[in-house]
């Protein structure tokens, strides 16, 4: 398959970026700024990958900030107050994020309700149970074991996270099952033309309803490595990641209209943001205009996508 | 694709699909009225009707998409029932559907093996369910050709392709993975007279390739063009079936709209 603007763009946006903080800053290109902005990411980066999931298949999350939220809220709590074990407080957490991707995928799928609707209803009831479950207070005293994530290694003088190793794998992963395996080419195929999927005997419930449960999952690993990263459960986390993923898919090239983008322009969406972010701040910069800088680049992004997809007469 | 047995077909045709009194009722409406249907081996069925008339009932009914209220279908003599158009196509029966039935974004060959993806052999395959795309690419390419649909690339994007072409690849799916029976719904609706002209030469060419078609169309001159027989739909029922060789275009369209009777037609 030949590289087309879609998928070069976002790399080549990342790529001036770098090279502009490059000459502003003399610690940005350093392994150790590198690795800080890869930790910075490694959280949304996960929730990206999910979110991409359901983007390809033309819905939406918006909920997958604050079930990352809650997933984090009751691995810590159970670990840290209740005493179980980290791989089963770790399980439930995952348990409970993928239970919210399967009332998703389900109103999505059996009852054909729009994907911004019910993800948009999901986010403020996790949002709830949250802040309830939680009573509005940050889980301390997390066991040692369920941060290990955050610990670290060094590689020819860089210190690097663990959790950035499970960020990238996962991304490889989804990268090769999109790519390579028939239920990764379905995922295209029903964003492309539901219809025409269904009819040739491909049972596309059961495939969005299945992008929407791994998509919860992908939410519960990033909730391990926030807690990882930050060392607590926090009832206030994923507010920013929850549209910074979908900036993120947007910025990397996916197609909100379904069916057409790939996962590691995800991946190169999530570093652009991570990298405005760093490089701002190593310029002194506010970093509102990172915001600003990303509002820009969205509409950018979508105007691009909308533009080649007329050209091509639409669908 | 087992060669069809030919000895009695000269004097009775064996018949791969038969349907006696479908019914079919949506509310108040009445979609199918006892219709009936037959289908000869290796024959293109025309199936012509006014709107309302149940032709799409009938095409859903035969490929799987609703279930029949009553009647019996048959395929090669067996009763069967379609609860979906996945049961359909297991029983070697594959549709293209009026609305170009593609993913635009993906590529020729995803297109031609979508839902019948090969893997590749060993723990490639089996493990990691990797897909063997120098394979499909390689046998669509050989497929494509053997049909006379001249396109380069298999590894193009379908919405690169023009209308026609497009036609050419669902057409090209459905018979590449039919058993018994192709159905094609509108198929030339879309396209200009060039590109339709070019998909009837090719559903002809599937035809020879051993398939039995049906094909439903409001375009009469396609459907005298080439269809075998004509089935005559009309309020839910088949009212004839008439031999395009015989019978003239304006007789067909007066007997579907019901200004004669096909008896009146008779010689």
């Amino acid at each position: 398959m030949k590289l087309s603007l879609a998928e070069l763009g976002p790399a080549l946006a990342l790529l001036v970026a770098c090279a502009f903080f490059a000459t502003q800053s003399d610690r940005f290109l350093t392994g150790d700024n590198l690795s800080l902005v890869l930790q910075q990411v490694m959280v949304v980066g996960v929730i990206a990958i999910g979110q991409t999931l359901i983007v390809l298949t033309a819905g939406v999350d918006l909920s997958c900030g604050m079930v990352m939220a809650l997933g984090g809220i009751v691995m810590t709590k159970l670990a840290a107050e209740l005493g179980v074990p980290a791989p089963i407080a770790l399980a439930s957490g995952v348990a409970v994020t993928g239970l919210f991707g399967a009332v998703n995928g389900l109103l999505v799928t059996s009852i054909k309700l729009p994907p911004f609707i019910v993800t948009l209803g999901t986010l403020n009831i996790a949002f709830a149970i949250t802040q309830l479950y939680s009573d509005s207070q940050t889980v301390t005293e997390v066991p040692e074991s369920l941060l290990a994530l955050g610990q670290t290694f060094t590689v020819g003088g860089t210190t690097v996270v663990y959790g950035v190793l499970v960020m990238l794998l996962l991304y490889l992963i989804a990268w090769f099952i999109l790519r390579e395996t028939a239920a990764g080419r379905h995922v295209y195929a029903v964003g492309n033309n539901p219809d025409a999927t269904r009819l040739t005997g491909i049972s596309t419930h059961r495939l969005v309803f299945g992008v929407y449960v791994i998509a919860g999952v992908c939410y519960g690993i990033a909730a391990l490595l926030s807690v990882a990263r930050t060392g607590v459960g926090d009832p206030n986390a994923g507010q920013t990641e929850n549209l910074d993923a979908i900036t993120a898919v947007v910025l990397g090239g996916t197609s909100l209209f379904g069916g057409r983008g790939n996962v590691l322009g995800s991946l190169v969406g999530v570093l652009i943001g991570g990298v405005f972010r760093n490089g701002l701040t190593l310029m002194g910069v506010s970093s509102v205009y990172q915001i600003l800088v990303t509002g820009v680049l969205v509409i950018l992004a979508v105007t691009a996508d909308q533009l080649s997809r007329r050209g091509q007469g639409g669908r | 694709m087992t060669a069809p047995d030919r000895t009695t077909s000269a004097t009775t045709p064996r018949l791969v699909m038969q349907a006696k009194g479908l019914v079919k009722r949506y509310g108040q409406v009445t979609a199918l009225d006892g219709t009936d249907f037959e289908l000869r081996e290796g024959e293109i069925l025309g199936v012509i009707g006014d709107n309302g008339a149940g032709k799409s009932s009938l095409i859903k009914a035969l490929s799987g998409a609703t279930v029949p209220d009553a009647g019996e279908i048959y395929l090669d003599g067996m009763r069967v029932h379609f609860r979906s158009p996945v049961d359909a196509r297991r029983a070697g029966i594959e549709t293209v559907y009026q609305e170009l039935a593609v993913a635009p974004a993906m590529t020729i060959a995803e297109n031609l093996f979508l839902g019948r993806e090969l893997r590749r052999p060993g723990m490639l395959g089996q493990l990691f369910r990797m897909l063997d795309k120098p394979r499909m690419l390689r046998e669509s390419a050989q497929y494509l050709a053997e049909l006379q649909i001249g396109i380069g690339s298999m590894s193009q994007a379908v919405e690169t392709l023009s209308g026609g072409q497009r036609q050419g690849v669902a057409v090209a799916r459905s018979a590449a993975f039919a058993q018994h029976v192709v159905i094609m719904d509108e198929p030339t609706a879309a396209l200009g007279v060039k590109e339709g002209t070019q998909v009837l030469e090719l559903i002809r060419r599937v035809r020879d390739r051993g398939l039995a078609v049906v094909l439903i169309s409001h375009n009469m001159p396609h459907v005298f063009q080439i269809a075998d027989r004509i089935h005559v739909a009309r309020l839910g029922k088949r009212v004839a079936l008439l031999d395009p060789k015989v019978v003239r275009m304006s007789d067909a369209v007066a007997v579907m709209t019901g200004a004669v009777t096909a008896e009146a037609l008779a010689p």
